[in-house]
């Protein structure tokens, strides 16, 4: 209210004058109360004190700003905004008086039970009462020094604001200040409505009242417990990338259980009338250590091919690395390194009566143990598997009940090995399942060779994929087996009569001579063909497909024949050789041999190289090795070494490694060693300067077919052109 | 088939230059040996902790891989070590006998 102050700044300044005299006078009960000064006041004259300082007030306020604008994103402009009024809101409070005319002042009354006509005229009334007062107040409080003008003023404004005092108290605030009589006003409007004789009293417009209630607090009480504390572990533990591999896998085994039992119970669902499932066989815990010991057994084994490693360390390498260096020296001539000897002690007293290559693991032989001193049998023989990688025992041990003269392995099944025995029945063992029982055997009465089986030989498999082998034996007769479900079936292919006259038999009947095979030989291309040697030193060309007759009769030898080999190389070409000293080379359909080769004592074996055409080596009875190649010489061995003592020792058997240039040679002792070739032995044939495109096989077949060609008489000699006469004409 | 591996044991011994063959289950525990006692324990322990820690190796580089044997030549022997979930095999040779 700008206008108020206006008028009041000169009252005060009168004010203060007036009443430091009227304490004196009429106040001295205030005399204690002295006004105190702040230290820093101005000492002002008397004059400055008088001297007025007129301030002029003005509506308009000086400082609003007269040129505001904003700017307007519609128009993209600044805009000039109207000025701001004069107004200054200092301060702002809604009051709660009514107006007693208003309605909803009347209805208050109406709820208060006073009828609002009637509220109005006592209201006035009370106001008279009050009236009187309120002059008298300002009377008794101002009276000592105010001025009677001021004293209007005042009645003027009070008598303004006596209505709204009635029910507005709070007012009284501003009169405080002013004067001390108030208090007494303020009593008698206070109590003025119940003077109404109000049956209730209006706390407020709302009509709300607050009741408040205090409960009783519950006593608080502490109680502590304490628990038994879980068990504590220390866990410690490395996760490494093998550990989480590990956990994924057992995860994804867990998982594909889940989808393999799901589907069973699918398939379950879809035949509930199928026939009762095979149960699913938990191993037991002797099945599971049956498996333990199994991998023990394994293990045992191959720390035993180690100490074996370590033991023979010196011969491993020479078998590795050593070629005998004077061969560079020597023109012609090579040497055999013994290696490592194998031997079992419970046949140490058996003869080796044949060896033979594995044709599956390169450093695996099967070895028989039989006899061929025919005056001492020994009671037992067995067929022991060994492994150039442990020289001190046998892999697979398979005993029997009578000596074994001859082995086959299967080139398919490297495991199902065929032996014949002494006693003229045939064995079939499966190593790999066991080798204690074979897995075929034929009936000891019925279905046996008459007489020694001198060779056995697995034959092509039949149409129905049934495995099924030959064997030959001394009673003249070549069966052959086919091993069914769980027999062996057998059918005699050939008897082989002699072409001699009948000879009588002891009750008068008429008998036909028959021949004693000694040994077979499958042709290696034609499955019909084979060739059989006898004791009597015929060679037979026969055919499966003709029971009764040879294709062809070769006179070969004086001595029953040790043994027949086909050339690797050229299937026409094949060896032979027998007790009569000597080392044939025949080519099919020529009755007459190519080669003839005399080696001073019985041979016991020939048998072809595997990496040469004209390379064979034979072992003789006098405990020598001979090693031929008849490209180097055609008429001398290129090697002979005594391997075993001439005189405690035979030798009986050879056998070419398919892979390596290693040769095994087995003696009457029971004892096999290895033999490695120098490389004189094994020269690898040159391709000429103009044919290097040719591969190892065609040079190797050119070689033979070169060599052969100086040998072969021609069948019709025809007597050549005579030069002399055609160089006349 | 534990006839065999009997036998096949026993053999072991009588190779030259074995010192001594032992036989650890899968605990750490010596149950067979024919080694003296401190030895065979001190071995037993000494070489399944190294042969687990051969195969932590093997298996870290490649989780698909595994270990099948551990050979140590040291100055005066050769331990070979057969590892197995099972059990482990230990034979100890001196090679330059």
């Amino acid at each position: 209210m700008p206008s108020n102050k206006v008028a009041r700044a000169p009252k005060i300044g009168r004010k203060t004058t007036k009443v430091s005299e009227a304490v004196d006078e009429l106040e001295e009960w205030r005399k204690g109360k002295q006004l105190l000064k702040p230290k820093d006041q101005l000492e002002l004259s008397e004059a400055e004190l008088k001297e007025i300082i007129a301030k002029q007030l003005s509506t308009t306020n000086a400082q609003s700003p007269d040129n505001l604008v904003e700017f307007s994103y519609a128009q993209g402009a600044f805009m000039s905004m109207p000025p701001p009024g004069n107004t200054v809101v200092v301060y702002e409070t809604i009051g709660t008086a009514l107006h007693k005319d208003t309605e909803e002042a009347k209805f208050q009354l109406l709820e208060q039970g006073i009828d609002p006509s009637t509220y109005g005229v006592s209201d006035d009334e009370e106001e008279e009462e009050a009236k009187p007062e309120p002059p008298q107040k300002p009377a008794e409080g101002e009276a000592e020094g105010e001025a009677a003008e001021q004293d209007d003023e005042n009645k003027e404004e009070e008598a303004d604001d006596d209505v709204s005092r009635v029910e507005k108290p709070d007012d009284e605030g501003e009169g405080e200040g002013e004067g001390d009589a108030e208090p007494e006003t303020k009593v008698e409007t206070s109590k003025a409505p119940p003077k109404g004789g109000k049956p209730r009293k209006l706390t407020n417009q709302f009509n709300f009242c607050e009741r408040a209630a205090l409960t009783y607090n519950n006593p608080t009480r502490s109680q502590e417990t304490q628990t038994v504390p879980p068990p504590m572990a220390t866990f410690s533990a490395n996760v490494l990338q093998w550990v989480i591999y590990d956990g994924y896998q057992k995860d994804f085994e867990a998982q594909q259980l889940e989808k393999e039992l799901e589907r069973e119970r699918k398939e379950k669902e879809k035949a509930p009338v199928s026939k009762h499932q095979p149960q699913r066989k938990t191993p037991g815990r002797s099945q599971l250590s049956e498996a333990v010991q199994g991998r023990v057994l394994e293990c045992w084994r191959v720390l035993e091919r180690m100490i074996n490693q370590n033991t023979y360390d010196d011969i491993a390498k020479d078998y590795r690395y050593w070629d005998d260096p004077s061969d560079e020296f020597r023109e012609d001539e090579g040497t055999l390194l013994p290696l490592w000897k194998f031997t079992y002690d419970r046949t140490k007293k058996n003869t080796i009566t044949d060896l033979e290559w594995n044709p599956y693991y390169y450093d695996l032989f099967a070895v028989c143990f039989g006899f061929l001193d025919f005056m001492k049998p020994t009671p037992e023989g067995a067929v022991c598997m060994f492994t150039l990688k442990n020289p001190s025992f046998p892999d697979y041990i398979c005993m029997t009940e009578s000596g074994v003269m001859c082995v086959d392995t299967h080139p398919r099944y490297p495991y199902m090995v065929v032996v014949g025995l002494y006693d003229g029945s045939v064995q079939v063992f499966n190593v790999y399942a066991n080798c204690k029982e074979p897995a075929f055997r034929s009936n000891n009465v019925t279905n046996k060779h008459k007489g020694i089986i001198w060779e056995v030989k697995w034959a092509p498999d039949l149409p129905d994929g049934e495995l099924n082998f030959f064997s030959v034996a001394a009673d003249g007769k070549i069966n052959n087996w086919v091993l069914m479900q769980n027999e062996l079936s057998v059918t005699t292919i050939i008897t082989l009569y002699l072409d001699k006259e009948t000879v009588p038999g002891p009750d008068g009947t008429q008998l036909r001579v028959k021949g004693c095979a000694s040994c077979v030989k499958l042709h290696p291309k034609n499955p019909l063909i084979y060739l059989v040697g006898t004791e009597e030193g015929q060679i037979y060309k026969c055919s499966t497909a003709y029971s009764s007759m040879f294709l062809l009769t070769y006179n070969a030898h004086q001595m029953p024949i040790a043994r027949i080999d086909f050339n690797k190389y050229n299937t026409d070409i094949f060896i032979s050789c027998s007790g009569d000293w000597r080392i044939k080379i025949w080519e099919d359909n020529r009755l007459e041999p190519l080669f003839v080769f005399d080696v001073g004592d019985r041979v016991g074996d020939v048998k072809w190289a595997p990496y040469s055409s004209t390379v064979f080596a034979a072992v003789t009875t006098e405990g020598k090795v001979y090693v031929f190649d008849l490209n180097v010489n055609k008429y001398k061995p290129i090697c002979v070494q005594a391997i075993v003592s001439k005189r405690r020792n035979k030798l009986t058997r050879l056998s070419f490694n398919p892979k390596l240039p290693i040769l095994i040679v087995g003696d009457d002792k029971g004892c096999v060693t290895t033999l490695k070739l120098s490389p004189n032995l094994r020269i690898p044939c040159k391709a000429p300067k103009k044919q290097q495109h040719l591969d190892q096989w065609t040079l190797q077949c050119m070689k033979l077919d070169k060599l052969l060609s100086l040998v072969r008489e021609p069948v019709n000699l025809t007597l050549p052109e005579d030069t002399a006469e055609s160089e006349d004409s | 088939m534990s006839n065999e591996v009997e036998e096949t044991m026993k053999r072991i011994q009588s190779h030259k230059g074995v010192v001594g063959t032992i036989v650890v289950n899968s605990e750490g525990i010596p149950i067979k040996t024919t080694l003296d006692n401190t030895t065979t324990v001190q071995y037993a322990g000494l070489i399944s902790s190294l042969a687990d820690k051969a195969r932590s190796v093997v298996r870290d580089l490649d989780p698909s891989n595994d270990l099948t044997f551990l050979r140590i030549r040291s100055k005066k022997h050769e331990i070979m070590v057969a590892p197995d979930k099972e059990f482990i095999l230990i034979v100890v040779q001196n090679p330059t006998d």
